[in-house]
């Protein structure tokens, strides 16, 4: 005798599990025998005080992963003329910048911006000069594939990589598969570019023990960090966008006109965001090693820091739309003054302390130059 | 036989019910520890604040713009029905505007029982703000450009935008923790008689208001066309402290979830 219909017994049942707590059913999937070793997770050292990075979760740092990055970035089969490479335009020596106002890709087209440096890129949030991308897996795309830079669709890329005897090994040690796909070949970039780390300037062991800077360079890192109060105390305002300690503005993901232009020939932030307050904006980049990425500002318009000094202290165009307040209260000399006005003594001063960052080991280490 | 049968299937109905919308809701969970989060709206007196050119008034006609409202808020403390105050530890959040995810603070850890009353420090302590920047993580940390140094600790409530009435920007940095240029202000925004039941079977949300308008009124009336850009540990920071200490944050709704 069937005391309930098991069409209803099922329902109940169903009822029961939908309804429940959510635990793990007991039965465990057949695990195959691994065929390759499982990759080793990469210890990334942070240094004291930086905050703590962003990493996807999807894409943890394996030592296998960083090494093939580390491949790839240098391989020049990744652009379509076999001619350059991510290190062509980010090479170490200049901390990972090019020294052109303006990148220029395999075909000679330069770029309406310059090279971005690639130090301590993990810990931004909004990356290139427009926070076009968030994560540095979704950005490595944009210079593979653009037709004025490596030019190259990534899966033609991939299908040369796929044809070599050495890639498809290093593929399956970081990733588990021989099998080489867009996907994979951005998390191997995206994993070596974490790792590129600078945190041993000068300005580091003077934070660490508060010792070892000139008096220009105490000066200096005081008015870095000074908010003007006009007639009052006397500042340069560096800090508000470049902010410590990655002294830039893209772990915070803050844009800012400083004043270049009257009008914008290029949109900059208002480029994504479509608003009218955000026309000319840009990601204030990292002044670290920044006496090694000369030329300076998104169009590389000035040659020499000391250019970029005048700029803040005596040609910045007021009357910009969305010039950053605090550039536009930011007046030493009130009230007859009109701009930041730096004297030369304190010009010389930011700009002694502007030299300590330069951390002269990132650009000769090993793990970061070429493996070719 | 038929009325045993349906006797039968309503009994296992209401067993499957009870094991599939109560299975998770053991006496014991209403004893253990639950989660009350702050739901917080930046809002300019009765609109809603935007950061995109959006223009508006204050009581006394000024007219004016925000590109940038950031604040701490911390060491949030809940006073329980019997009076007793649990303070929440380790509570340190930067509400900022422009990041919508920033605006919801998950309180977790809190013991069961009911709760009458909240508050919390608009900025950050002392002790903490002092402390060596090397040591600051998270939100503290001072690459959220939310720091000045070491001496002046951090900027516990930043304003940016333009006076339009006035044709000049609005630059409002508030800190300061050392007296007489304290700036650390504690917010009690009142519940109203309303009870959270805090257990481990839900979440409690308390909706807040902060209100931009609150931080020049108040206290001290404060004129935006003549305000100095305070920017620096000062009177006139600890006035406008004053001002959202007292006024900013206003409860509009609690929700046992």
């Amino acid at each position: 005798m069937t005391i309930v219909n098991p069409r209803v017994l099922a329902f109940l049942l169903g009822c029961m599990l939908l309804g429940g707590c959510g635990s793990k059913g007991s039965i465990d999937p057949v695990t195959p025998t691994p065929v390759v070793p499982t990759p080793t997770a990469y210890t990334l050292t942070l240094p004291a005080g930086f905050p703590t990075p962003v990493i996807p979760a999807d894409n943890p740092l394996t030592n296998e992963g960083v090494a093939l990055g580390r491949m790839l970035f240098y391989e020049k089969a990744l652009s379509s003329t076999g001619t350059m490479s991510c290190g062509s335009c980010h090479q170490q020596s200049k901390s990972f910048t090019d020294g052109l106002p303006l990148a220029v890709g395999v075909d000679g087209v330069a770029n309406p911006r310059g090279t971005m440096s690639l130090v301590n890129v993990l810990w931004s949030t909004q990356l290139t000069w427009d926070g076009a991308f968030t994560t540095l897996e979704t950005q490595a795309q944009k210079p593979l594939e653009n037709t004025i830079e490596l030019h190259q669709p990534l899966p033609a890329s991939v299908a040369k990589l796929q044809a070599t005897t050495l890639y498809p090994p290093l593929f399956e040690a970081a990733f588990g598969t021989k099998t080489i796909t867009p996907a994979l070949t951005l998390k191997a970039l995206a994993q070596f570019e974490r790792t590129i780390i600078s945190s041993n300037s000068r300005y580091d062991k003077y934070v660490a023990t508060r010792a070892g800077f000139s008096a220009d360079e105490v000066a200096g890192l005081q008015l870095y960090t000074t908010h003007i109060a006009p007639g009052v105390v006397r500042g340069a305002e560096c800090f508000h966008c470049h902010t410590q300690p990655l002294m830039s503005s893209g772990y915070a993901g803050k844009f800012f006109n400083n004043g270049l232009d009257l009008t914008f020939a290029d949109p900059g932030r208002g480029g994504i965001t479509l608003l009218a307050v955000d026309q000319g904006k840009f990601i204030a980049p990292t002044l670290r090693n920044i006496a090694l990425t000369a030329p300076y500002m998104h169009d590389g318009r000035f040659k020499t820091l000391e250019e970029v000094l005048d700029h803040y202290s005596d040609h910045v165009q007021m009357a910009s739309p969305n010039l950053d307040p605090n550039l536009i209260q930011g007046i030493n000399d009130p009230p007859f003054g009109t701009h930041m006005d730096l004297t030369p003594t304190e010009k010389r001063q930011v700009l002694a302390f502007l030299k300590t960052l330069t951390d002269s080991t990132i650009i000769t280490d090993k793990r970061f130059s070429s493996p070719f | 036989m038929k009325t045993s049968k349906y006797f039968l299937f309503f009994g296992l109905l209401l067993v499957a019910s009870m094991a599939g919308m109560q299975g998770c809701k053991k006496d014991s969970d209403l004893q253990t520890p639950g989660e009350v989060d702050l739901q917080i709206s930046n809002v300019v007196g009765a609109k809603p604040l935007a950061l995109d050119g959006t223009t508006y008034s204050t009581p006394a006609g000024e007219i004016f713009s925000v590109s940038t409202f950031e604040y701490y808020i911390s060491n949030i403390k809940l006073t329980k029905s019997d009076g007793t105050v649990y303070v929440a530890p380790n509570t340190y959040f930067l509400v900022d505007q422009a990041k919508p995810a920033t605006q919801h603070l998950a309180i977790t850890g809190v013991p069961a029982g009911t709760y009458t009353g909240v508050s919390f420090i608009i900025g950050v302590d002392a002790a903490t703000t002092q402390a060596d920047p090397l040591a600051l993580t998270g939100v503290l940390n001072p690459a959220n450009s939310m720091y000045w140094t070491w001496n002046t600790g951090h900027i516990f409530l930043k304003l940016e935008g333009t006076v339009t009435s006035a044709g000049r920007p609005i630059v409002c940095h508030i800190g300061g923790y050392t007296d007489p240029y304290n700036a650390i202000v504690t917010a009690t925004p009142s519940l109203a008689g309303k009870i959270l039941s805090v257990n481990g079977t839900h979440s409690s949300t308390i909706s807040l208001s902060a209100d931009v308008l609150k931080l020049f009124d108040g206290v001290s009336h404060i004129t935006l066309s003549t305000f100095s850009n305070g920017m620096m540990p000062g009177a006139e920071a600890v006035q406008v402290a004053k001002n959202y200490g007292a006024g900013m944050f206003t409860v509009t709704q609690t929700q046992d979830n």
